[in-house]
This record gives C-alpha cells, structure tokens and sequence, in this order.
C-alpha cells in the first residue's frame, strides 16, 4: 500500500508539469496580450512594462523562471489587477470555493445515499417515484438553468433567502444555501440513482438471503451487509462527482457571485490577465489530482477484492 | 423447396431480425423514448424551418416595446396603451381622484391615434410595429422572445450536432489508427488523450474562447478540439477487439492495404455503436455551448441561444420573468427528450445494461 501511494504520487509530477507547460505556451502564444488596450500605450512604456515583467526575455528563459518561481509557491503578479500576486488572489479565494464545493459535496453524498437506501427498499411506493423524478430533474436540467429559478422562486418570490451576498464575507450564514443547494443537485439526483440501482442488484443476492436467513434484523442487514457491497459504485463515482463540482464551482460562483476561484478564473479569462488563468488553472489542476488520488484510496481500503502494489 | 436456413422445423419461412430492427422494436415500445424522439424531431424541424415559419426577425429592435409582457390576444399597441392607461390611474389615485381626469383621457385618445399611426421601416418593408404580436413577450431591446427563442434553438442544436459530428469524424480516425496500428502512434495518442483529460476541459474550453475570440467558429473549433477524446478511445477499443477477427484476416490474405481493411471492414461493423454513443453527447455539447454563452464567452449578440437567452432573463428576471422563463423551459424540454432518448436507445441496444440506472 504504501508503495503504491509513493508510487501514485511520483505518477502526479509529470501530468501537473506537462499541465503547467501546456497552459503556459498555450496562453503566450495566443494573440492579444494582456496590454493590448484599445489606445495604443507609447512604445517607450510598453517596453518598460514587458521589462519589469520579463515578458522581453526568450520565452524558454520565462518559462523557467514560472516553474521555479511555481515551485515556492509564487505564481507572478497580476497582470491586470494592479498590485496584487496571484498566489494572495488565489489564497483569499480559494477557501470560498472550497467550502462551496466540500458543503454541496458532502449535502449531495449524505442526501443521495439516504434517498437511494429509502427508494430501494420501498421500491416503487410513491417516495421512490418522487425522489426519483427529482433526480430526473436534477441530472437533466443544467446548474445555470437550475440556479436562476430557485432564485426567483426562493430568493425573490418567497423571499425564504437572501438572494447576494456570501456568508464568509461577512453576510448572514443563510447566504451559502441556495449555490449549495444548487451545486449540490445534479451530483445529489446521480449519487441517489446510483445507489438505488446498486442497493437493489446487492438486495437480490445471495449474501443477502443467507443474513436473512441467520434472522439478522433488517438495520443489521442494511448497515453491515447491503451498504457494504452497494456503496462500492458510489465510491467510485466519488472521483468524477468531485471534478464535477470543482467545474460545478465556477458555474455556481458566477450565478450567485460568490467570490471564490471561480469567479476570479471567469473574469481573468475575460480580462486575459495571463498570470492569473495560468494560477487558478494550475490549482484546480492540483485539486482535482489529489482527489482522484484519494479517492483511489479510499476505493483501495473499502474494496477488500482489490489490493494495490 | 427452399433453402433449409430459411425453414424451421414445422416448415415456416424464417426471417432474419438484424441488430437494428429488433432494437428499433425494443426503442417503439418504450413510449417515453418515443415521446423524446418525436420532441427531438419537432425541435430539428422548427429550427430548420425558422426562416420560412411566420415569426418575427429575433434581431429586429423597437425600443419603444421593450418588456412587454407574453400576451395570446391583444397587439403591442393595446398592451402599450393598457401600459400608460395603468400609469395614469395610479397617478390619479395617488392625487386623490377617483377617476382619470380630461387632460389623462386626451393624452389616452391621442396615444390610440398615434399607436395605431405608427409606420417603421424595417430591410426596406413597413411595418405597422403595433399590430405586432408578442406571443411570448419582448426582451430588454424590444425584441420578440419567440423568434429569439427560435433562433437560439436553430444555433443550440446546430452547435450540438456539428460538435458531435466533428467529434465523431477526429475520433474515428485518431480511434481506428491508434486502435488498428498500435504500437508507438497508439501510445503517443492514448497518453495525448490521458493528459487532456486530467485538465479540466470546460476550464480549457473558456480558456480557448478568451484567448482565440468570441465567435462561432472558434466556438466550433473549440469544442472540436476538447470532444473527440472519448470517441477515439471507444472506437480504438471497438478496433482492437475486432481487428484479428477473421474476415480482416482474410482481407489481408486478399492484399487488402492498411486503409482499406479500416475504411471498407472495420469501420462498417464498428459505426452502430459509434453513431449511439455519439447521439447521447448532443445534450453534452448543448450544455457546453450553452454555459459559455451564459457566461459571455460563446455566440456573439444579437444572434441568441440557449445560454445567452437565459443570461439575458436572469438580468431582468425579477420584473420580467418570461424571458426567463421561455427559454428555460424550451431547454428543458429539449433536454429532458433528449434523455429519455438517450435511455431508450441504449436500452434498446443492449437489453443487458436495463435496469441498470
């Protein structure tokens, strides 16, 4: 095991720099740059400019000054929001985004599981129909669309929630509901689909017919037997569940302007403000490795079938 | 007598069930599949038909009939009239009076006579602009949400459909060489596809539109660029189990070359498969699409889609919500057939995965 995670971990150096390498000759080489301004600036000072960002040097020599300067935790400055490094904009932003994604992701997890364990063992009743059509809903209609209406139904009509804000800026802790909610919704509806259909394969099976026969109550049975085999799926699905919601982030944070890396990434990509795009996407890049690394993981000790050298 | 193959025992004539007619059978029974299909179908034919159906121009402005609501019965003037007639009672109740004073009632006969009046030239046509009709209401600009909802479809669907064929074509020629040829071109091109998968691909794609510009056809580069990863690994997987089969075998006894053992033996038996998995991404590359043109980044004002149209009913949506609305629910629709379909034809396919979520 420990091998395997050394392993893994080395594995993760060369994707992350062929990722860094990629978006940085990605974005130099495209045209625009980030001082092309509708009014000419004078050479003069567009020279001094491109100097005291070593933007004049051979693009090789740049690069390597990112990767090293990337190494101790130093992205650059902005190019567009004066005085301001990456790394601060980054930092101030991302435990916004974090809290979002960990909150949907853990909203989605507790809720999809329960919905899946009820409509499985109530198969067909009404609650299994509802949940299920919620769930429909929920993997159909895209966050975009899902978000605007929850608003003007539970912001502006009913006036249940604030409709701006967010709460660790300052504002009333009601504030994170709805983009929680919102994001939390598709991965919600598939995470109960896929636990319904895997509770009801493992209710069929042979283990499960033996507890029962041994008289073990139907809790037990749930708990120690049922959920064991069937959350397998679920585990797995942790991986892309978890990248969803960190692309699910920037959708999510620019409906409800909620200030976290996303919204910074959106508008950097508008701005073309290159040191920045290059930052926020190296850090998802980062996020969503270690994700899938430890949700490898976890995969590794909960499935006794697999073993990992 | 006929041939024994074509006879089972008790004498009947046999006929052979292809793959596609019995799951064409399988697709007609399940009616929500249908009903998605059917939706599917309408959706295609009202986008193609959009210039010759009798709709409004989507980018036509009379800024005087900005936000007027969805209305069935009555025309941009009386909806304009009943406007200012509401005004003026307002302000009659707020100064204390019961009814509208003269001065109110002349102003109100006045604005009849000019709505009725009013000529608008629009590519060299007059136009009487209120006796227009607003079936679904107008937008910030004046504009006919119908028409706009119309021609968002026409660019959302034509978007959807032209990503998945180009998706379909890049990936069948990187799936089928990496997957038939092997060796160093396959590994080159599956570790290409590994790494472009561990980026975030709808980061890549907002990256791709800022940088190259807002227009459609870098929209359709871009997405070119991001979907054929996961047809060419299908397909590669397709060709690999295939390709020591014995008709290629055979073929190659024949003399058959590299590409014509691909194009004329492969390809054939591996297209079924191919053309399903590449109908259920149409909603992906919709979505797409319609997310960047929600943020800013996709078509380009005045032409609409999806994701511009509910952009703009967000703007508005607490005082106008139809044009939240509309365009919501038009998507919704659209996905919803979308998948009911997709479910169906997989289904169909392959009776096996029933059931299975």
């Amino acid at each position: 095991m420990t091998r395997y995670i050394i392993r893994r971990l080395l594995g993760l150096v060369p994707t992350l720099l062929i990722i860094v390498t990629v978006s940085f000759f990605v974005i130099r080489v495209a045209p625009g740059g980030p001082f092309a301004r509708e009014k000419a600036i004078p050479k003069q000072v567009l020279e001094n400019i491109l100097k005291k960002y070593h933007m004049d040097e051979p693009l090789w020599k740049q690069y390597g000054r990112y990767l090293l300067n990337a190494l101790r935790g130093d992205l650059g400055p902005s190019f567009r929001l004066k005085d301001f490094d990456v790394t601060t904009l980054i930092l101030r932003s991302l435990p916004n985004s974090m809290v979002l994604g960990l909150l949907s992701l853990s909203l989605a997890l507790t809720l999809g599981v329960a919905t899946g364990i009820v409509s499985a063992t109530r198969q067909n009743s009404g609650a299994d129909y509802a949940f299920m059509a919620v769930a429909i809903i929920g993997v159909t209609v895209p966050l975009f669309v899902i978000g605007p209406i929850l608003v003007f139904v539970f912001a502006l009509r009913l006036k249940w929630f604030p409709t701006s804000g967010w709460w660790l800026s300052g504002d009333k802790w009601t504030t994170v509901i709805m983009p929680v909610v919102t994001l939390s919704l598709p991965y919600f509806a598939y995470l109960a689909r896929l636990s319904r259909a895997s509770i009801l394969d493992v209710l069929r099976s042979d283990y499960v017919r033996t507890a029962r026969a041994k008289g073990l109550g139907e809790g037990t049975i749930m708990r120690r037997h049922i959920l064991k085999g069937a959350l397998l799926p679920v585990v797995s699905y942790l991986g892309p569940a978890f990248a969803g919601i960190v692309t699910g982030t920037v959708v999510v944070e620019t409906i409800f302007r909620v200030p976290g890396l996303g919204l910074f990434f959106i508008q950097s990509a508008l701005n073309r403000d290159y040191t920045l795009i290059m930052g926020t996407v190296v850090v998802y890049s980062v996020v969503l490795l270690v994700m899938n690394f430890l949700v490898d993981i976890v995969y590794g000790i909960m499935d006794p079938r697999i073993t990992y050298r | 007598m006929g041939e024994p193959a074509d006879r089972n025992q008790f004498d009947q004539p046999i006929k052979g069930v292809s793959l596609w007619l019995d799951a064409w059978r399988r697709l007609r029974k399940n009616r929500m599949a249908v009903a998605g299909l059917f939706l599917f179908g309408l959706y295609v034919l009202v986008s193609l038909m959009a210039p010759v159906l009798p709709i409004q121009s989507y980018k036509h402005q009379v800024l005087e009939h900005q936000y007027l609501p969805p209305s069935f019965t009555k025309n941009a003037g009386q909806l304009l009239y009943e406007r200012r007639e509401r005004e003026l009672l307002a302000e009659a109740t707020a100064a204390g009076a019961a009814a509208l004073g003269e001065e109110a009632r002349q102003e109100l006969a006045l604005l009849r006579q000019q709505l009725a009046d009013e000529v608008r030239t629009f590519d060299g046509v007059e136009v009487r602009i209120n006796e227009k009709r607003y079936l679904l209401g107008t937008d910030s600009l004046g504009r006919d949400v119908l028409a706009r909802i119309v021609y968002g479809s026409r660019v959302s669907i034509a978007i959807g459909i032209v990503g998945t064929l180009t998706a379909v074509l890049i990936g069948i020629v990187v799936g089928s060489l990496a997957g038939f040829i092997g060796g160093a071109f396959d590994y080159l091109a599956m570790r290409f596809v590994d790494v472009m998968y561990g980026l975030p691909y709808m980061m890549l794609v907002i990256i791709f539109m800022a940088i190259f510009g807002r227009n459609i056809l870098n929209l359709f580069l871009c997405l070119a660029l991001v979907s054929w990863l996961t047809t060419s690994r299908v397909v590669r997987g397709q060709i690999m189990s295939l390709k020591n089969a014995e008709f290629v075998q055979s073929a190659r006894i024949v003399g058959a070359g590299t590409g014509r053992i691909i194009v004329r033996h492969l390809l054939p038996n591996i297209l079924g498969v191919v053309a399903v998995f590449t109908t259920l991404q149409i909603p992906s590359f919709i979505l797409l699409e319609s997310f960047l043109s929600f943020i800013g980044l996709g078509v380009q004002a005045p032409m609409p889609s999806w994701g511009s149209l509910v952009r703009d009913g967000v703007d508005g949506m607490d005082n106008y919500p139809w044009m939240l609305f509309f365009p919501a629910l038009t998507m919704t629709i659209f996905l919803f057939s979308m998948n009911f379909l997709g479910d169906g034809l997989r289904d169909a396919l392959d009776p096996q995965s029933k059931n299975k979520l």
